[in-house]
């Protein structure tokens, strides 16, 4: 492979990394969400319950991203954390809350407590990931190679408009994962409020993207010269028909499995959009994939280290979701002994 | 303050409390794969009881150590960005191992064996338990790796400000990350162990308080403790000299490769002559501002002796390296005592375990002479703090002791740091990350009590 393509290669990677963790982990912060409206406290045991075997393995791929991308891209990762260090901490706390809540829960009498913290927790964390992906395309200020901006400069209407986008698109994964679920019992109206969920994130998706070009130099450049603009008017107008088939044939299908699978794809369309909307930046509008990169032979090295393991990580994270996949309403689990 | 002595100090903060739990997920998780793998080798029930206890307490350690590990990750690029930037093609290549070979095989294996008994066959299951030991040990190495090459940044070289490498055997295999890694490896076992066993000895003058003659409950509960006991007694018999052995070696890689932590960590401040032999202090205190010592409690030749194995062997005093590549003096007496306190809680342990062999050999280990030997099974309770105090001091020896440097001899500390850093955001978030940690720990004491206290299951069905 020649030295030009590594860094592409393992941009790719970590998109694909980071695009399994929006999907898996995702569903489970949505269901956190979720847990906080108001509801009896056996429902959210059960959600609770339903996550227990497969959300730690899922948040696992956040970690792996984070590990690939510092080796393979260090400029980002310092640059990166270095300007979204407000949100940055406020995922890593609530990652803490969300972490011990479900074993806590476990163990625990008083179990509302510690169901109320996993909801508070998730809550945080995607406040956090809202921010940090707000700050990101906003763009971050650098001169010589170092951060040079204020640790507050994610704080714009951007940004909030990505956390409520954010905010509802989790929730609509987080439902449409529970609704599957025979344990879940709570079902009554939960496709309108999928829908009004789905609705809310098209609202504040689109004004995003209408107040992106605003923000960023890079975008507005991209969507108003030609020809890229009519490339991402296209990619834009299709994936919101796309949704929009898929919203017209949840009403009519009710069909639960088949609508996961639908958002699952309208999450991968997202954010391949967002990645051709970016490229070749990581972070727009001034660091590319390849000033970023780190040598070859690190690089190189880290392909032969890791990459044989991806399919295997894959393998077995598949397996594991298999052997735990709805379980019958009847049958509880005898993990920690109780 | 500045926000570079407040990221110390967050780092610091973060890293003393994250190792306690890793520490104790490895330990658990090797007697938890030795226990089931005795079950299905033997077909005895007790060693599957064992296992299905002290997993309990396991999945506690490891949702900690989980949840207080995410801040170090996320803090090299927050707080040491410049650092990170510098040295992300090994350092941050390195941490990609740690997450991808190691962690992901650690939490896939974890739900299979918490979640799996009924779900998947015997040999899956111990398989499983297999991943879980093998996935936090390897974790353990390449944060070892990791460290020790800020130790040691062999096989490569700085160009234009960053690190590029020249040979990934050197960085990987310097001369420092095998030996440190088998140190901390093996103090993870020890320290659980002897957690381990603090653990049975409560438990089992719990059991014994105002109840004679026993129950057939209470007599059974007595039975898992002690056999516990004596199955963790077996295991440190083993493995306390050999720390010895590895804390040996390990302080000569320091004093080959790192002479300035060295002198810093035994107060040594002139090098010894020619043909004498340095000595070594039991307890020492420096004059004001360094350069010699006040008041110091010597014994001939030791310390050559110790590092060099000669009694004449020579030992690089402070003074003879520029003052501003060297600790401080506070940094040097603190890390002079932390050394002289991991060192002893090392021949305490050795002493204990040795004493438990004698007990045990005696046959006063029996349930019906508990209460005979109260005092015997008080001191370990009173142990358990013990391993972890050690392994504190020891990492706090290697950080502090590496300063002025965030990589030796390469990069200082203060040119790591992260641009336009804010104390006011740093103090925050140390208070919350400290007040956070607090309540976790609080909470493992509170939830082990518990578990502890309610005993083990010994009659539900074998899965």
């Amino acid at each position: 492979m020649s030295d030009s393509m590594l860094p592409l290669m393992w941009y790719f990677i970590i998109c694909g990394e980071l695009a399994l963790y929006i999907l898996l982990d995702g569903a489970n912060l949505g269901i956190g969400l979720l847990s906080l409206l108001p509801q009896q406290e056996s429902e959210r045991s059960r959600m609770l319950d339903i996550l227990g075997p497969i959300w730690n393995a899922n948040e696992t791929w956040l970690l792996v991203a984070a590990g690939t991308l510092f080796g393979a891209f260090p400029a980002v990762y310092a640059i990166g954390l270095n300007a979204l260090y407000v949100p940055g901490m406020i995922i890593v706390v609530g990652i803490i809350g969300r972490a011990v809540a479900f074993e806590f829960h476990a163990y625990a009498v008083r179990k509302e407590i510690w169901s109320r913290i996993f909801g508070v927790a998730s809550l945080l964390v995607v406040v956090g990931q809202g921010c940090a992906l707000g700050g990101l395309l906003g763009g971050i200020s650098i001169a010589d190679g170092h951060f040079a901006g204020t640790l507050w400069d994610w704080a714009t209407p951007l940004t909030l408009l990505m956390a409520v986008g954010i905010f509802c698109s989790y929730a609509v994964l987080g439902y449409t994962y529970l609704i599957r679920e025979e344990r879940y019992a709570n079902k009554s109206g939960s496709f309108n409020r999928i829908l009004t969920y789905a609705g809310l994130t098209g609202v504040a998706l689109l004004l995003a993207t209408l107040l992106l070009p605003r923000t960023n130099y890079l975008f507005f450049t991209r969507w108003s010269t030609p020809p890229s603009m009519y490339a991402l008017y296209a990619i834009a107008v299709a994936i919101a028909l796309i949704a929009l088939w898929f919203g017209y044939d949840a009403v009519r299908a009710q069909h639960p499995e088949r609508l996961y699978y639908q958002c699952l794809l309208l999450f991968a369309f997202g954010t391949a959009g967002m990645l051709v909307g970016t490229y070749p930046y990581l972070v727009p509008p001034s660091v590319t994939i390849f000033a970023a990169a780190s040598p070859a032979n690190t690089l190189r090295f880290m392909l032969w280290g890791i990459g044989p393991l991806l399919p295997i990580i894959l393998a077995y994270n598949w397996y594991l979701h298999r052997i735990f996949r709805r379980q019958m309403p009847q049958e509880t689990l005898t993990g920690y002994g109780e | 303050m500045n926000p570079l002595d407040l990221s110390r100090i967050q780092f610091g903060d973060t890293a003393a409390f994250h190792i306690l739990w890793p520490l104790m997920s490895i330990g658990l998780a090797l007697y938890m794969f030795v226990m089931e793998a005795m079950w299905l080798y033997s077909g005895h029930e007790s060693y599957y009881r064992q296992a299905r206890f002290w997993t309990k307490i396991f999945i506690l350690t490891f949702a900690i150590g989980v949840a207080s590990g995410f801040p170090l990750a996320f803090q090299f690029g927050t707080n040491w960005a410049a650092f990170s930037a510098a040295t992300g093609s090994f350092f941050g290549n390195i941490m990609g191992f740690e997450t991808t070979v190691a962690f992901t095989l650690e939490t896939a294996s974890l739900g299979i064996l918490v979640f799996g008994w009924k779900r998947v066959s015997r040999t899956v299951h111990l398989l499983s338990n297999f991943g879980v030991l093998l996935g936090a040990s390897l974790s353990a190495f390449w944060i070892m790796v990791a460290n020790s090459w800020m130790q040691l940044p062999e096989g490569i070289h700085m160009q234009n400000g960053l690190i590029i490498v020249d040979n990934y055997r050197a960085a990987i295999f310097n001369p420092d990350s095998l030996v440190s890694f088998g140190h901390m490896w093996v103090a993870c076992i020890e320290s659980t162990l002897f957690l381990m066993a603090g653990i049975c000895a409560w438990a089992l003058i719990q059991n014994t308080r105002g109840t004679e003659p026993y129950t057939d409950e209470k007599r059974a509960r007595s039975a898992f403790f002690i056999n516990a006991f004596k199955y963790c007694l077996v295991i440190a018999i083993a493995i306390t000299p050999i720390q010895a052995l590895l804390g040996d070696m390990s302080g000569r890689v320091v004093a080959e490769y790192q002479p300035e932590k060295l002198a810093a960590m035994e107060l040594t401040w002139n090098t010894n002559a020619p043909g004498t032999g340095a000595p070594f202090a039991v307890v020492a205190w420096p004059q004001a501002g360094g350069g010699s010592n006040a008041a110091a409690l010597e014994i001939p030749n030791a310390l050559s002796i110790l590092t060099t194995h000669s009694d004449t062997g020579t030992v690089l005093g402070l003074n003879s390296f520029p003052a501003d590549d060297q600790p401080t003096v506070v940094e040097s007496v603190f890390i002079f005592y932390a050394f002289r306190l991991m060192v002893l809680i090392g021949v305490v342990l050795i002493g204990l375990t040795l004493c438990g062999v004698w007990y045990w050999y005696s046959g006063r280990l029996s349930i019906e002479k508990i209460s005979k030997h109260m005092g015997f099974w008080k001191l370990w309770v009173y142990a358990i703090p013990l391993g972890f105090i050690a392994t504190e001091a020891g990492w706090m020896v290697r950080e502090i002791g590496r300063q002025p440097w965030i990589m030796y001899h390469v990069m200082r500390t203060a040119d790591g740091l992260s641009s336009n850093l804010e104390s006011p955001v740093t103090a925050l978030v140390i208070g919350v990350i400290t007040a956070v940690y607090c309540a976790l720990l609080w909470l493992f004491i509170y939830f082990t009590r518990r578990i502890v206290q309610s005993g083990p299951d010994l009659t539900s069905p074998l899965p």
